[in-house]
């Protein structure tokens, strides 16, 4: 049947008059396959979807009420959550006695009723057979229920109140004969170890003195097994050695107590220190971490096992001293390496240093040595120079001496010819000077200034 | 209501017969569908500490139709939990189109410890643990054993 049938087979039962098989009590174990996924309970009134699997039909309907999207005619399988459109009520025969088999108690166990049934049959055990059932009191002005056994052959209400003539208490009705059968207190009863009558209501006062009821000896929670007459508990207890002894039974159990108390103390603090330790170790370690990591391998190695003794806090405890003094061999060896390492680094500058200053002092001797030949050459071109002016200077001077009595335009003509640093205004006195000296040019005293 | 008699009968079997590492009990007497949930950190994995790690799960009333939501009460660093105070599990089973009415509270709750040995980080709600937890598992471990040992305990 679809989705919509389904659903509106649920409307047609009524719940009221029937048991609720889910709230009943299983006697028998039974196999978790006959279990509903949904409400964990023995199938009731089981269904079976496309994908075959099996739930109760309160359950699918349900489920298909809350996971079905908006009247359409598919709804995921609780199970598999498989699309699903159609609902089988054909399952298995097999399965259906199997869960009828189950036994249960009768829902009116908390009545008295002490009755176990199959499940399949519950109901009609509720229906016919169980006294217990509570229903409403025949008389119809009267609200109260009654158990189905206690109703009176005349069907009148059992709910009025009667005095018992015995203890002149007011007593239901119904549970009278009750009473007066066992509960009135003052019914005689008689003392099982003295065989004295006594009344119902002081029996318990009786056993608590009574002088024959056995009774175990005093030390008996510090091993004395006697058990005797509370008449001669008394002579028995003169002799029970336990008995001398129990007060110090007494006094080593309170100092045991004590001492697991301070115990469990130092543990708690143990428990402190220890988580404390463990946190400055792994910032330890941390630190350690960052400067090792581009390290050898060896190190590296022991770096692991630090890790590793981190790793397990639990046995912290009793590794704990080992750990510590590899801690402190870690960091030694950590600085051995590191002052290797400065001495290497050290050396290292040294050798470069005496490399640069090597370098330094062949370079420079080189260009001193260049510079030694350029000397040379600028010397020899000097001289070369002076060479060629010297015959050009003696003629020029004998021009001028010439010219500088015959007239001032020719000696302009012929110094100007000469030097080209000389001002053509230069004035006629200045001419004579000249004469003598040798005509300089800026290249000239530039020479002059860095000869050596 | 069919849901509290299921709730009742799942609790009775957990607080009956626990599974390994895992203690319940109901956060109120009289609310079936509040329960307090101590989880054992897992041997080995980095919320193994002395204690256990409380939490909780809630379960809806239309439980169990509908999901229900287990957190920690206390910080967790792991791919799969929430890092703000709700310490939200982000479990695939319990996602509402993922939810299937014949699961246990049970599978749940054994499903969240076996999240907590093994996180699962390509189904992870805080991005960053999860890469972490790929690139560099030695540095997520301790951060893990130190926000366990740091909240859970205190």
């Amino acid at each position: 049947m679809n989705l919509k049938q389904f659903l509106a087979l649920e409307a047609d039962c009524d719940p009221e008059a029937l048991v609720d098989l889910r709230a009943l009590d299983c006697v028998s174990e039974y196999d978790f396959h006959l279990m509903c996924p949904i409400c964990h309970c023995p199938f009731v009134q089981p269904m079976r979807l496309q994908c075959d699997h099996v739930f109760c039909q309160e359950c699918l309907s349900s489920a298909i009420t809350t996971s079905r999207l908006a009247d359409s005619d598919e709804f995921p399988c609780p199970s598999c959550r498989n699309p699903t459109s159609d609902v089988s009520t054909s399952v298995p025969r097999l399965l259906i006695n199997m869960c009828d088999d189950i036994q249960v108690r009768c829902p009116f166990t908390v009545q008295g009723c002490q009755e176990i049934v199959p499940r399949g049959h519950v109901q009609s055990h509720v229906d016919k057979y169980c006294g217990y059932r509570l229903v409403p009191c025949p008389d119809g002005s009267c609200n109260k229920t009654t158990r189905k056994k206690d109703l009176h052959p005349d069907e009148r209400c059992m709910h009025g109140l009667r005095q018992c003539s015995h203890c002149e208490e007011d007593i239901m009705e119904q549970d009278y004969e009750e009473h007066d059968r066992e509960l009135c207190p003052s019914l005689e009863a008689t003392c099982v170890d003295c065989e004295t009558v006594v009344l119902h209501r002081d029996l318990k006062k009786h056993t608590e003195t009574c002088p024959e009821v056995v009774s175990p000896c005093a030390a008996s929670k510090y091993g004395c097994s006697i058990k005797v007459r509370r008449a001669e508990i008394a002579t028995h207890e003169q002799h029970c050695p336990l008995i001398a002894m129990s007060p110090y039974f007494k006094a080593q159990n309170t100092r045991l107590d004590s001492l697991e108390l301070t115990i469990r103390h130092l543990q708690q603090r143990n428990e402190i220190f220890e988580d404390g330790l463990a946190n400055i170790r792994s910032t330890l370690v941390e630190s350690a971490r960052v400067g090792v990591t581009d390290r050898t391998s060896g190190r590296a190695a022991i770096d692991s096992e630090q890790a590793r003794t981190e790793d397990s806090p639990e046995e912290f405890a009793d590794r704990s001293s080992s750990v510590s003094s590899n801690a402190t061999t870690y960091l030694l060896s950590l600085h051995e390496s590191l002052r290797d390492e400065v001495g290497q680094l050290s050396h290292a500058i040294t050798d470069l240093d005496a490399r640069a200053s090597m370098a330094i002092m062949n370079e420079s001797l080189r260009i001193k040595e260049d510079m030694a030949h350029t000397n040379a050459a600028v010397n020899s071109v000097r001289m070369q120079v002076q060479w060629l002016m010297n015959p050009r200077l003696h003629h020029g001077t004998r021009a001028g001496f010439r010219t500088n009595t015959a007239s001032t335009a020719g000696n302009e003509g012929a110094r100007s010819q000469l030097t080209s640093s000389s001002a053509p205004g230069t004035s006629n006195t200045a001419g004579p000077s000249l004469g003598p000296l040798r005509p300089r040019r800026p290249s000239d005293s530039g020479r002059e200034g860095t000869k050596l | 209501m069919g849901s509290q008699k299921r709730i009742a009968k799942e609790l009775a079997e957990l607080v009956e017969t626990p599974p390994e590492g895992i203690t319940v009990e109901l956060a109120d007497e009289s609310n079936l569908y509040e329960w307090t949930v101590h989880m054992e950190g897992p041997d080995g994995s980095p919320y193994h500490v002395q204690r256990k790690i409380p939490g909780e799960a809630l379960l809806p009333t239309g439980y169990p139709f509908k999901p229900p939501a287990v957190s920690f009460a206390t910080k967790i660093y792991h791919p799969n939990v929430t890092t703000d105070e709700k310490g939200s599990m982000c479990l695939g089973m319990l996602r509402p189109d993922e939810w299937k009415p014949s699961s246990k509270i049970s599978a749940v709750l054994q499903f969240a410890r076996q999240l907590l040995a093994e996180p699962m980080p390509d189904d992870a709600v805080e991005g960053r643990i999860a890469e972490q937890y790929k690139n560099d598992r030695k540095r997520f471990e301790e951060i893990a054993r130190d926000w366990t040992r740091q909240y859970a305990t205190s």
